[in-house]
């Protein structure tokens, strides 16, 4: 057989390419320029611990507790008391919201906390080394232990003061067992506890001790909050039937069970209020709960407020008590009528409708109007310029002796327990400012560690981490690319039935399952942030979104993009951006 | 199947295309799913300009240029060498534009499934003749903009249903795909790989030169086109057996019409027009996949 030399493929007679097109640089086409470019998202400055919610529930997602819980601990020490009592704002600015409902952010964190309970595990953080300074805190509330937590990550050594039995403040006394259970709080304490922090309870730090204190420590942190309940300011609010309605709780949270008996009036409005009212209704008594304003304009969270009329709670709005009087050994308070006129801070304001009073007869008054600080030294004094005031923290470091730094409810506006944890934090890095670089550089050091253009602090960026690369700009719901979200409903919160949670202080909210809490989590838009998605791999025309193995997990080959953007529109979730190419 | 289908690359950088070209990302999906045993067969279109002037290549496979026509033949001949030579694991694989198979290769099309060839025959419609100056087509659709169909006369006629004058021939697969749903896309694209006989895949691919739109908005307007029941995701079995694959979101034509510069002429009148069109052409469809309307 003879071969046909025309046969071989080597010497065929058609033109064949023999190179490829990568010899042209496409890239000069490019008159835009994608990127990879985190961003922030809007729960995580409207936290005042400034959590990285949209990492936090990236991790849940894929199964990740325990670094979710990690996650949190580095911005807030208190994820399961926080999962259970906080007003979550995080969810009022949740990008959802506008798509079909805010991610159920506080039950995740819950579950995640929940579950780092369940298997015991702990916390691995980085933490700085040993630094030289002592720190005295006094108080072992949310503020005191949040500083003495961060404290301790920063290196330094800190021991705190607790003038009660047990530590925990408002947390451990005032806030009923339905709403928080002793061993959730005990749990986050006692990873405070194994930073290395000693407590010492049964302490309480006078005038006297103070002065010690500052001489043996380089600053004292006091976070003892506020102790003393305010004036009625009304006749007869002396008689042996008015008394607080913190008391009564801390009674409760000591194992008593204080007299309920017959009709008690709760005069407020807040969650102190509602705690005090609901806490009468288990005790096997009636709840008569008086508010000077609406029920809309209750500072209470709402959902508290319509459990609290579900299991018997009587409400009356728009009545301020008058006076209080004494008669055949019940009391008889006159209640004056109100009415709404105008508007002021931003709520409508009410004034006393003359004339109209009513009475009615109660076995005992208990107040929930606020408290304040029981010692004048325990007051901030603003008044002194060399005094570097902070949103939620005031330094003093004037005299020569330890700096004085004041945090939690005594200088906080609003009065929460994430608000102590933002206190906590800011005293913490404020001093770790002020040892390491002097007094000057604390507010812009501080300003450097801002959660995008909001006021909340971050101790990841603080200590360096990948957070502190994010781009300050907030993601806006425009921003998602919806196509690649489906609707879901958010997840029900199991609860106790009405019946059944008037009966006992049983925690009301019910766990949900890792089931539940995963698919939650994959609700989350994860706003400005980069889950690995590859649509960007995927859809570039131009073969030009390299997949690697470098922190990003792909990166962009400019020789040859061409800048048409597509990467950036069919990113889901903002991650990337397009700006002009600078020649 | 490989599980490394997606990371897969047999398209080079550097090619030619426009920025955001939707028969691009056509051309990645589809090779990667294929894989590099294929030869492609390329009549004239706009990839005959994007693979690459002599001696360069934008593909890591064999690609033989053919005649406008010949998109049904030259893949005839390939597949009968290959055969002869007794390959018969190489796919033969006809790439060509909407105008090469709409109109201008359409009896070599018929004529190459009407022998049930063994080979798959992808049209990438970009509606129109994009390549040479946006002439239009029989794949245009009713009121476009092209180069011919300029000014008030634009066109008002319907697009010709190429996946149904295939189903016509009762070839054992015909699918529509669309660039904005890769995953779809890959799996009729392996679907067709591991069949025998003649196939064909029509993939909805935008062009952002043609079509007036913004380069970055390419696999949103696919993906509305899908949304819409402009570009139904189906595939059709023997002739027969009708899929729907995606359940549409039901969105308003007016908001794929609305984004795109050909059809910012059109009137609210003529936008209810062609809302009624799309759905007559969508119960239609329902009605051949056996789905109550």
């Amino acid at each position: 057989m003879i071969m046909n030399k025309y046969v071989n493929p080597d010497n065929l007679y058609i033109a064949r390419s023999y190179l490829t097109t990568e010899s042209n640089k496409t890239g000069s086409w490019r008159f835009l320029r994608p990127c990879y470019d985190e961003k922030t998202a809007p729960c995580s400055i409207a936290c005042p611990a400034g959590e990285d919610i949209p990492r936090i529930e990236m991790m849940a997602t894929q199964g990740l507790f325990k670094e979710a819980w990690e996650k949190i601990l580095i911005e807030n020490p208190f994820p399961s008391v926080c999962g259970r009592v906080c007003f979550h704002p995080c969810e009022g600015s949740c990008n959802r919201r506008d798509f079909d409902s805010a991610v159920a952010i506080h039950s995740l964190e819950r579950f995640i906390a929940d579950t780092a309970i369940r298997y015991g595990i702990s916390p691995e953080l980085e933490k700085k080394p040993s630094r030289k300074q002592r720190i005295a805190i006094v108080g072992a509330g949310t503020a005191g232990l949040a500083a003495a937590w961060f404290l301790s990550l920063l290196g330094y050594s800190c021991d705190v003061f607790e003038a009660s039995s047990e530590v925990g403040g408002v947390l451990r006394w005032g806030i009923p067992l339905y709403r928080l259970p002793l061993s959730a709080l005990r749990h986050d304490i006692k990873q405070i506890t194994e930073l290395g922090v000693a407590i010492f309870t049964g302490k309480k730090v006078s005038k006297e001790m103070l002065s010690e204190l500052k001489k043996k420590y380089d600053a004292v942190f006091i976070g003892c909050g506020h102790s003393l309940g305010m004036p009625l300011s009304v006749p007869g609010e002396n008689l042996s039937g008015v008394s607080e309605g913190l008391e009564f709780l801390r009674q409760i949270r000591d194992g008593k069970s204080p007299v309920c008996s017959g009709v008690t009036a709760i005069i407020g409005g807040g969650n102190t209020a509602v705690d005090v009212a609901r806490s009468v209704v288990r005790l096997g008594g009636k709840a008569l709960l008086l508010y000077r304003r609406r029920r809309q304009d209750m500072p209470a969270l709402a959902l508290e407020v319509e459990m609290a009329l579900e299991e018997g709670v009587e409400l009356e709005e728009l009545v301020a008590p008058a006076v209080i009087s004494e008669e055949n050994g019940k009391i008889l308070l006159t209640l004056q009528e109100m009415k709404v006129e105008g508007e002021e801070c931003g709520r409508d304001r009410v004034i006393a409708a003359t004339g109209k009073n009513r009475q009615v007869r109660v076995e005992r008054i208990l107040k929930a109007i606020g408290m304040q600080a029981s010692e004048s030294w325990q007051q901030a004094d603003r008044t002194d310029n060399e005094i570097l005031t902070l949103s939620h923290s005031v330094l003093d470091s004037r005299g020569r002796e330890a700096v004085m730094v004041l945090g939690g409810d005594i200088v906080n506006k609003t009065k929460s327990v994430v608000d102590a944890v933002a206190s906590g934090k800011q005293a913490a890095l404020a001093l770790d400012i002020l040892f390491q670089e002097g007094i000057e550089a604390v507010v812009p050091k501080l300003q450097a560690c801002l959660v995008g253009p909001g006021s909340s602090l971050s101790m990841e960026i603080f200590m360096g981490g990948e957070r502190r690369l994010r781009n300050k700009h907030v993601v806006s719901y425009e921003e998602i690319n919806t196509d690649y979200f489906r609707f879901s409903p958010r997840v029900t919160q199991p609860r106790l039935l009405k019946e059944e949670r008037i009966q006992s202080f049983e925690e009301i909210d019910l766990k949900i399952s890792a089931h539940m809490a995963m698919k939650e989590a994959e609700r989350c838009f994860n706003c400005g942030l980069c889950n690995q998605c590859d649509n960007c791999f995927i859809f570039c025309p131009d073969t030009s979104v390299i997949l690697g193995r470098d922190h990003q997990g792909r990166h962009i080959n400019y020789d040859y993009c061409k800048g048409c953007g597509l990467c950036v529109v069919e990113c889901p979730r903002n991650a990337m951006s397009l700006g002009e190419e600078k020649s | 199947m490989p599980t490394d289908v997606l990371d897969r690359e047999l398209v080079h950088s550097g090619h030619v295309g426009c920025p955001g070209c939707g028969a691009t990302i056509a051309m990645r999906f589809v090779l990667k799913a294929l894989g590099e045993k294929t030869i492609m067969v390329l009549p004239a279109c706009c990839w005959s300009v994007i693979a690459g002037p002599y001696p360069q290549s934008a593909l890591k496979i064999p690609v033989l240029h053919a005649a406008f026509e010949t998109g049904g033949a030259t893949a005839t001949g390939v597949r009968a060498a290959l055969d002869m030579k007794g390959d018969t694991e190489t796919t033969v694989l006809t790439w060509a534009g909407d105008g090469g198979t709409f109109d201008i290769g359409f009896q070599s099309l018929s004529g190459a499934v009407e022998r049930d060839e063994n080979f798959i025959y992808v049209c990438y419609d970009n509606e129109a003749y994009m390549n040479t100056g946006v002439q239009r087509s029989s794949s245009t659709p009713y009121g476009a903009w092209t180069t011919t169909t300029t000014g008030k006369d634009w066109k008002k006629l319907r697009k010709k249903n190429i996946v149904e004058a295939l189903v016509a021939h009762r070839i054992p697969y015909a699918a529509t795909a669309s660039i904005a749903f890769p995953e779809d896309l890959l799996r009729k694209a392996q679907k067709a790989k591991n069949m025998k006989g003649s196939r064909f895949l029509h993939i909805y691919a935008s062009c952002p030169t043609g079509w007036r739109i913004p380069s970055e908005m390419s696999i949103k307007i696919a993906r509305m086109a899908v949304q819409t029941n402009i570009f139904p995701l189906y595939e059709v079995e023997e002739g027969l057996r009708y899929t729907i694959n995606y359940r549409p979101k039901e969105y308003l034509v007016r908001e794929y019409f609305r984004l795109q510069g050909r059809f910012k002429h059109l009137t609210e009148k003529d936008l209810d027009q062609i809302q009624q069109m799309v759905n007559e052409d969508w119960e239609l469809l329902l009605r051949k996949a056996g789905e109550h309307v």
